[in-house]
């Protein structure tokens, strides 16, 4: 062989290649060892960044414990991280019918907030008037109400004009946080147009304040999880997600699906709201819905559309959160702080997904592959 | 010149990720002569040789030019050896001229000077035989035409080694003819001509030697002259394969979809369809042959109900069979008029007669539903959804050209594709995959289906497989017509005969076929009747039985020149 | 169920008894201190807090573990849930900065009675009557006032010096919203100006926000456009600030000095010190005292301050007029509010001798307390909170939306 003369020292570094097959045992490996370098990685950055720790390399225990101690150091924290998972879950399964669609729903956080804003108008107006009994269930339609309008209003533009559903949804956002202030200088006229909280409207406490806002997470991720992948419903969202030329070759009206997967998604934004405002707040605020509207996004692609997977994600997302406010706690550091542990930890996690997907083929590997 | 070496690769090896392309391939190629690499689909002959182009660079082995071993990194790298390749799709930018194509790249000392460009241009044409004009915009071209800039381009760089990738995939058989003699040409003038191809009769009226390669391997390099079809195909499927189409003759041969007049303008206004009629016949595969691109996919679309049609009729001939004779036929002047239309059959099948018969005894046959008759239920698919089509009762199936972006869902499994025309049965909300998970297990054991398992998303089966399952949902539904674009495309040997094979027994039991094909040798062999098309229109139905190549060939492209002529 | 009544009844009466526990002094080492921020350090506001807090930990000698600060906390039911986990830490005082913070902090504290609650800008402590809620704020509004008339005698320097853009010196306010903190905020500056600058004029433009250098930019722009010769804001950022420095207009601060990225234009600052606020609650806490219900910081106090006169950008002798003003106060003979000066409190033209204030809260906001007597107006006298939110002659507001 004259393997050796071959001009092998021109052929690039690195070059990839996408993995056909890879065992779910070792892609889960990789997430492992993602998580433990982005670990790493974070203890780095905090020797960098806090100066407790730099004083007293010691504490590194300390923040490592923290993460723990943020979502599970007392039973109420215990329960707020699943609280608080099944808030942020919700949400991301609202988006996942449209996802799966392609149809790109960057409008959960107005869609959220319209919920809220429906279910804390009706309390508004009617709180102490209606019974409980009334009240409550009133309160949920018209979250879902608002929220499903919201949700379809894009749709609509969509079908009709094929305009684009990432901006217009986005938009629609902000016109949400405006609706929302409007509202509260109308009920709020004088002062703060902080709108304190209401004294009726609230979700009965079961076992306490959170347990029914995680059961009906509960009970709607195994509810989606039949509709996209057991319903006719679901099947027509995957197929117009995958061509819509083929959904128009079987006959499958595109708008119709379109129109009717966004009301789905709209009405789930909605009914987050009304146990954002019901369940929780009483009240509202233009950051009611506090961003989640957009992480939810990022949970729905990390968990790939799947709601069982997407339990995970969102835990890994209120777990980190959690733990990161923990540490800026703990060392009394800036609120900068758990937004960088966050970020790196999400880098690596969201990074590895690459190497799962892709294989790294370096100039010597291949050489030695080659005498193989 | 003969005998001297061009180029030679050895022991050249490329993996895409687990894939190996090419496994230690060795090729000579000389000067003065025209080499075929033949092979199947994804057998490594179009991988091979852009590592000669310097689109790829191979994993291991060495590429000697005049025994020298040299390093092909870019095109660029290989214009400087003189090597050049007409990929299969051309790139050329549609707005320039095709002079300014042709210099496109090029660094020459001096001013750009058109004229020059021009006269060169000339120059290289008329030396080799094309013709071309060099002021002519890209977008106003045939197929063939651009074919012709692209290998002025590679002759204007100076190359002395031309690679042609699937040239004639495009091209009518007068073009085709043009092509080899002007490739002759260029053989004569010590140029080596490397032809990419799996058309076995151009291999060897061209050719004069053939590589064969197989699943990435070189498997041998014959010289055409000792060579033969039947050789070849065994040595690129790797087996003997029955090359014969075994068509039968039509049986009962009945009108099941008339369209008349039917007028297509396209989202941007262009006039797609004109004014097309035909009949296609029930036990009976009628091909439609055309240039890519004259209307052919917008028809079968159009059948389908998922065009918006200007106007024209499109009249499904349904099959009612023992229809009684009925209280509304029963003035015995209807009675006999009908008689006069169709012929009268009773219960067992046998043919009734009324002759010398009495007024009462008829009526008593009638009135007792003795007398039975067929008559086909006309429905107009004209204006109707897919599936309205279905709920009209008209078994319509179609095998669309692009079978992963249209006809089956890439990232499902065979199962639930099986779904795709049939999931709405059932009464509640819930899927039923039970009966399609027993239609996608009788599929893969019935056609063969290579797949791993029912989940596997059919993305990952290799296009014959595919396709096998494409055209296997669409005839599971036991149509009464069977629409089929391309169904063979990129397609291996053994994969294209089986769905011959299917097209044909599915024409057997009656259904009427119609075949979109690009291989006119397989359209003459396979139909009984070819429609041919050209810019949107009907340009003739011929006898598949009697007609040559040639005439189809002129009939795809004579309309169009006849056009231009009076224009 | 009469049984479980009898246990929720006893457990009641303990909490009862531990209450009345708390009212016992607590040693220094067993002080702990929660503080609720709606942001962090980035918003001023904020930061005034930290400051605050640190400040007072020093003065008090508290260690690093008697403070617990959780920053990003916004107006939600997370603010009650943050409570609970800072009572879980054993603090014994917890505090949120926030106006939205209130009736979640408010929930915590009625749960929690062994535990004080207190709250800054908060208005529903006095109404409440809880033993263990509090309200706080400053009376922001006098060291407005001063700053205002640093600002006053800056355009008499301008005017003397001929350099006014207008006919009659015209200032610029950069408000957050229409509350009444702000309106009673722009409103003691102006008169503070007017003081010893009768003619001035201001224009006010809102932004909608809090913090928002973007919009408070901007904003600053527009009322330099239109020809103002002097810039105040009461909103976070450094935006307006910026924009003054930029176009060598003088601006007086909030919140803390500017001076280092300002050095031309920077006259004055004037802030809520809240370190003297957390001082006192911890000294009440350690000596067994009950903290006021509704407790307002002064001067006097050390609550409300000005920060050095930056000599080379204000009037000569500012900073002794500041003393000469700050003194009046201290003796009673001047009042912020000054209703009986002529032509100095004006609406619509005519004097402001009556004004029916939103003391206590109720869902409606009716006026119910009478603020105009003895020739002045009692602003955080009845609450903390501010309250003045009339909208008096020489004032214009160029946006109301917010």
């Amino acid at each position: 062989m004259t393997a050796n003369h071959t001009p092998q020292v021109r052929e690039p570094l690195v070059h990839l290649s996408r993995r056909t097959e890879f065992s779910p045992l070792r892609a889960w490996g990789v997430r492992l060892a993602a998580l433990v370098l982005g670990l790493i990685v974070c203890g780095l950055a905090a020797f960098l960044l806090i100066e407790k720790l730099q004083q007293n390399p010691g504490r590194i225990g300390d923040f490592y414990y923290a993460f723990i101690k943020g979502s599970f150091g007392t039973s109420r924290k215990l329960w707020k991280m699943l609280k608080n998972l099944s808030i942020l879950l919700c949400i991301a399964l609202a988006l996942t019918p449209a996802f799966r669609m392609r149809f790109w729903n960057t409008g959960a956080e107005g869609q959220t907030l319209m919920g809220v804003l429906g279910a804390i108008a009706v309390d508004f107006y009617f709180g102490g008037k209606w019974p409980e009994a009334l009240l409550i269930p009133v309160m949920l339609l018209a979250a879902i109400i608002f929220g499903g309008v919201w949700g379809l209003i894009p749709a609509l533009f969509k079908a009709r004009f094929n305009t684009n559903e990432t901006l217009f949804t986005l938009m629609m956002n902000y016109v949400a946080t405006f609706v929302v202030s409007y509202f509260l200088v109308i009920w709020v006229p004088s002062g703060s147009s902080s709108l304190a909280k209401l004294k009726y409207g609230k979700l009965p406490s079961v076992v306490n304040d959170y347990f029914l806002i995680i059961l009906i997470a509960l009970l709607l991720t195994i509810g989606l999880y039949i509709y996209l992948n057991y319903s006719k419903h679901g099947y027509e969202i995957s197929v117009v997600g995958e061509s819509v030329r083929t959904a128009q070759y079987v006959g499958i009206s595109v708008p119709k699906v379109i129109l009717r997967t966004m009301l789905l998604s709209g009405m789930l934004c909605g009914l987050t709201g009304f146990l954002i405002g019901s369940g929780l707040d009483q009240t509202i605020t233009t950051e009611s819905v506090g961003g989640q509207g957009f992480t939810a996004i990022m949970v729905a692609w990390m968990g790939n559309f799947n709601p069982l997977m997407m339990i995970l994600t969102s835990g890994l997302i209120q777990i980190l959160n959690q733990g990161a406010a923990q540490i800026s706690q703990d060392f009394n550091v800036s609120g900068a702080l758990p937004d960088v542990i966050v970020g790196i930890m999400l880098f690596f996690v969201i990074g590895c997904e690459f190497f799962i997907n892709y294989q790294l083929h370096f100039r010597r590997a291949q050489s030695k592959e080659a005498v193989r | 010149m003969d005998n001297q070496l061009a180029l030679q690769m050895r022991g050249i090896t490329k993996r895409f990720g687990s894939v190996l392309a090419n496994n230690h391939v060795d090729l000579d190629i000389y000067r003065g002569e025209i080499l075929a690499v033949l092979g199947e689909n994804g057998c490594g002959k179009t991988t091979l040789m852009n590592m000669i182009a310097g689109i790829y660079f191979p994993d291991e082995g060495q590429i000697l030019i005049d025994g020298r071993e040299v390093v092909i990194r870019s095109p660029k790298d290989a214009f400087e050896h003189g090597i050049g390749m007409i990929h299969q799709h051309f790139k050329l930018v549609d707005l320039f001229t095709a002079a300014e194509n042709i210099v496109l790249g090029v660094h020459e000392e001096g001013a750009f000077s058109r004229r020059d460009v021009n006269a060169r241009v000339t120059a290289i044409a008329s030396k080799y035989g094309f013709s071309i004009d060099p002021e002519k915009k890209i977008y106003d071209m045939s197929v063939s035409e651009k074919q012709t800039v692209e290998i002025i381009k590679v002759l204007y760089r100076g190359a002395d080694i031309l690679i042609l990738d699937e040239p004639t995939a495009v091209l009518t058989p007068q073009e085709i003819d043009r092509l080899f003699q002007v490739l002759r040409v260029m053989k004569a003038d010590g140029k080596s001509i490397v032809i990419i191809t799996h058309k076995l009769n151009e291999v060897l009226e061209v050719s004069d030697r053939v590589a064969i390669l197989r699943k990435g391997e070189h498997i041998a390099t014959v010289s055409t002259r000792d060579t033969n079809e039947s050789e070849l195909t065994e040595m690129m499927v790797g087996k003997k394969v029955d090359l014969d189409i075994r068509r039968s003759d039509p049986v009962d041969a009945q009108p099941r979809l008339v369209v008349t007049g039917l007028n297509l303008y396209d989202a941007e206004g262009v006039h797609v369809l004109k004014d097309i009629s035909f009949t296609a016949n029930g036990s009976e595969i009628l091909g439609i042959a055309g240039i890519a691109g004259s209307g052919q996919r917008e028809l079968l679309e159009s059948i389908a109900g998922l065009q918006p049609l200007k106007s024209g009729e499109i009249i499904f001939h349904n099959p009612k069979k023992n229809k009684p004779v009925t209280f509304f036929h029963k003035s015995l002047r209807r009675v006999e008029e009908l008689a006069g239309q169709h012929a009268f059959h009773d219960a067992a099948g046998n043919p009734v007669s009324f002759a010398g018969m009495k007024k009462k005894d008829i009526q008593k046959l009638v009135n007792d539903g003795q007398v039975l008759f067929n008559e086909d239920e006309l429905i107009n698919l004209r204006d109707k959804t897919p599936l309205q089509i279905r709920e009209l009762g008209v078994r319509l199936s179609f095998v669309p050209e692009d079978r992963l972006g249209m006809g089956l869902v890439g990232s499902m499994g065979i199962t639930d594709n099986m779904m795709l025309r049939s999931y709405r049965k059932g009464p509640h909300g819930l899927l039923d995959r039970k009966k399609p998970k027993a239609l996608a297990e009788r599929i893969i054991e019935e056609l063969q289906v290579v797949t791993p398992g029912t989940q596997t998303p059919v993305r990952r089966l290799s296009g014959g497989n595919v396709q096998k399952v494409l055209v296997g949902r669409e005839i599971a539904f036991t149509p009464k017509v069977l629409m089929a674009a391309y169904p063979v495309r990129g397609l291996d040997i053994n994969s294209s005969y089986t769905i011959y094979h299917l097209l044909t027994r599915q024409k057997e039991t009656g259904v009427a076929v119609l075949f979109v094909g690009e291989d006119l040798d397989v359209l003459l062999a396979l139909c009984d009747r070819i429609l041919v098309m050209n810019s949107g229109a009907v340009s003739g139905i011929v006898d598949a039985r009697t007609a040559t190549k040639e005439q189809l060939g002129l009939m795809m492209t004579r309309t169009d020149r006849t056009r231009k002529e009076a224009v | 169920m009469k049984k479980i009544a009898a246990a929720l009844l006893a457990l009641v009466l303990c909490l009862g008894c531990l209450t009345s526990l708390a009212a016992e002094p607590v040693a220094k080492e067993n002080i702990k201190l929660g503080v609720i921020l709606l942001h962090d350090e980035f918003s001023t506001y904020d930061l005034n807090f930290i400051n605050g807090v640190n400040e007072a930990k020093e003065a008090l000698g508290l260690s690093d573990e008697q403070v617990v600060i959780i920053r990003n906390i916004p107006e939600s039911n997370e603010c009650y849930e943050t409570a609970l986990d800072l009572v879980d830490e054993g603090c014994n005082i917890i505090f949120a900065d926030s106006f939205g913070h209130e009736s979640f902090l408010l929930q915590a504290a009625k749960e929690h009675p062994e535990v004080e609650f207190a709250h800054a800008t908060g208005t529903t402590a006095h109404t409440e009557n809880l033993p263990n809620f509090h309200n706080a704020f400053a009376s922001i509004y006098e060291g407005r006032y001063l700053a205002g008339v640093a600002a006053g005698m800056k355009l008499n320097e301008i005017k003397e010096a001929g350099k006014l853009k207008g006919e009659t010196p015209l200032m610029g306010y950069v408000g957050a919203f229409t509350y009444a903190e702000v309106m009673s905020g722009y409103t003691s500056f102006y008169l503070g100006a007017k003081s010893v600058c009768p003619d001035v004029q201001m224009k006010v433009q809102f932004t909608g926000s809090w913090y928002d250098e973007k919009e408070e930019k901007a904003a600053a722009e527009a009322l330099i456009a239109l020809g103002c010769d002097l810039i105040s804001q009461h909103a976070d950022s450094m935006g307006a600030p910026t924009a003054c420095e930029n176009a060598g207009i003088p601006n007086v601060s909030y919140n803390g000095s500017t001076l280092e990225s300002c050095p031309n234009t920077f006259i004055v600052s004037s802030r809520i010190n809240w370190a003297p606020y957390f001082e006192y609650m911890i000294n009440q806490k350690m000596a067994g005292e009950a903290i006021d219900i509704d407790w307002t910081g002064t001067i006097a106090t050390g609550s409300v301050v000005l920060t050095d006169v930056n000599e080379q950008a204000a009037a000569a002798g500012t900073a002794e007029a500041i003393e000469a003003v700050k003194a009046e106060f201290a003796a009673g003979t001047r009042h912020v509010f000054d209703t009986a000066a002529e032509n100095f409190i004006t609406v619509g033209g005519a004097p402001l001798t009556s004004y029916m204030a939103d003391v206590d809260t109720d869902a409606a906001f009716t006026p119910d307390t009478e603020a105009v007597a003895d020739g002045y107006f009692h602003e955080s006298e009845y609450r903390s909170a501010p309250y003045f939110d009339v909208r008096i002659d020489g004032i214009e507001l160029l946006n109301q939306m917010f």
